[in-house]
């Protein structure tokens, strides 16, 4: 099972990589989108949960879980060429790969703070997990603020 | 106001405490709910977006409860009501027009959709989320969530016209409606009766009413 996954896992890097280098970018803004609004969703659900008065743990464990998961991979979802010059609609900015060492540090703070809400959530300690998403919060917004276009609605 | 022409000196009372304590907390709030939006304090948006169903839920109670010139009965008249008027045709009344009624009608029917899509609405990031937005998938709230940005040009429209009417009134024909909402007398068109007044109690149980679908909005649905 672990094998499987693991290998799962690693054609899955491979593919991501192979698309960009073959001018794949346009299926890497998307997959970057989809993963980034499973993010968003996971933090609506811990959000709602913590309001809650009976907060429901097992959701907070899971999206917590999966917020780590997904942050993990951030620095793989920015290849060169995966800016607005792919062509296709994206609000990456290109002060992502102007600034490559500040993107990678603020994403490594991302990584560490949705590390420390997952764990949070496996201890089932909600204040704790009240904290770790005011950080968490702090280092999305710290990207979007440099490197994420506003909303053009 | 039915007829500009007055007389002179007989000032009498038109809006009650709570009417206009009403409108001009709910101008405070809309002007701060647009800051809060525009500049993303979304904490505070959230929090002054309950502090606005609160409001609405008392006009809307008040409406029922509240001093003859705040009730829907008074003021929610046909369109035939609406043309006299234009026509010049109305008698003499204090309170709002029936054409004014409407715009009143309009501006709370706005409002009410507006707070009601904020209740489901969700910001991109997850972290913003109306309070019944657990209701809807992070899909539909973020739906919901553009149509808030939607609605609220529509509202900032009205809201536009409602300032028009009030200058067309003041330079037009030199009546004054901005001074009887802030101290609540004016001077009476003849044969045009005063407010009747509601009681505490009366006031009491639509703050009750405010404070428990506040509650049951915001807190327990």
């Amino acid at each position: 099972m672990r094998r499987t996954l693991l290998l799962i896992f690693a054609l899955t890097g491979i593919v991501t990589v192979a698309q960009a280098q073959s001018g794949g970018a346009a299926g890497v803004i998307r997959e970057r989108q989809a993963n980034y609004k499973q993010i968003a969703g996971a933090v609506r659900t811990i959000g709602q949960q913590l309001r809650a008065d009976q907060s429901a743990i097992g959701q907070i464990r899971r999206s917590a879980a999966l917020i780590a998961e997904r942050a993990s991979q951030v620095h793989r979802w920015f290849p060169r060429g995966s800016g607005p010059e792919a062509g296709v609609p994206t609000r990456a900015l290109p002060a992502i790969w102007a600034n490559p060492r500040d993107f990678a540090a603020k994403a490594n703070s991302f990584t560490s703070a949705a590390r420390a809400l997952d764990a949070a959530a496996r201890r089932g300690d909600l204040p704790s997990v009240r904290a770790a998403m005011q950080t968490l919060g702090r280092t999305c917004g710290a990207c979007h603020d440099s490197y994420r276009a506003p909303e053009d609605r | 106001m039915n007829d500009p022409a007055t007389v002179p000196g007989r000032r009498i009372r038109v809006w009650d405490l709570p009417t206009r304590l009403f409108h001009w907390t709910l101008v405070a709030a809309v002007a701060a709910m647009w800051w809060s939006a525009e500049n993303h304090e979304m904490d505070l948006h959230l929090r002054l977006g309950t502090f606005v169903v609160g409001l609405l839920a008392f006009r809307l109670a008040w409406g029922v409860l509240g001093g003859s010139t705040a009730r829907f009965a008074s003021f929610v008249r046909g369109p035939r009501a609406a043309i006299d008027y234009l026509r010049g045709r109305s008698g003499p009344a204090i309170g709002h027009n029936p054409l004014g009624g409407w715009s009143v009608i309009a501006m709370i029917a706005l409002l009410c959709a507006q707070v009601g899509l904020g209740l489901f609405a969700s910001d991109e990031d997850g972290f913003a989320v109306g309070p019944l937005s657990n209701h809807v998938s992070y899909e539909t709230a973020r739906d919901l969530a553009e149509l808030h940005e939607i609605l609220f040009n529509v509202l900032f429209a009205l809201i536009a016209l409602h300032v028009a009417a009030i200058l067309f009134y003041a330079l037009v024909r030199k009546d004054n409606l901005a001074g009887p909402m802030i101290h609540g007398r004016r001077e009476a068109p003849e044969g045009a009766e005063e407010l009747n007044p509601a009681g505490p109690v009366r006031f009491l149980l639509a703050l009750a009413f405010a404070v428990l679908a506040t509650l049951l909005l915001t807190r327990w649905l």
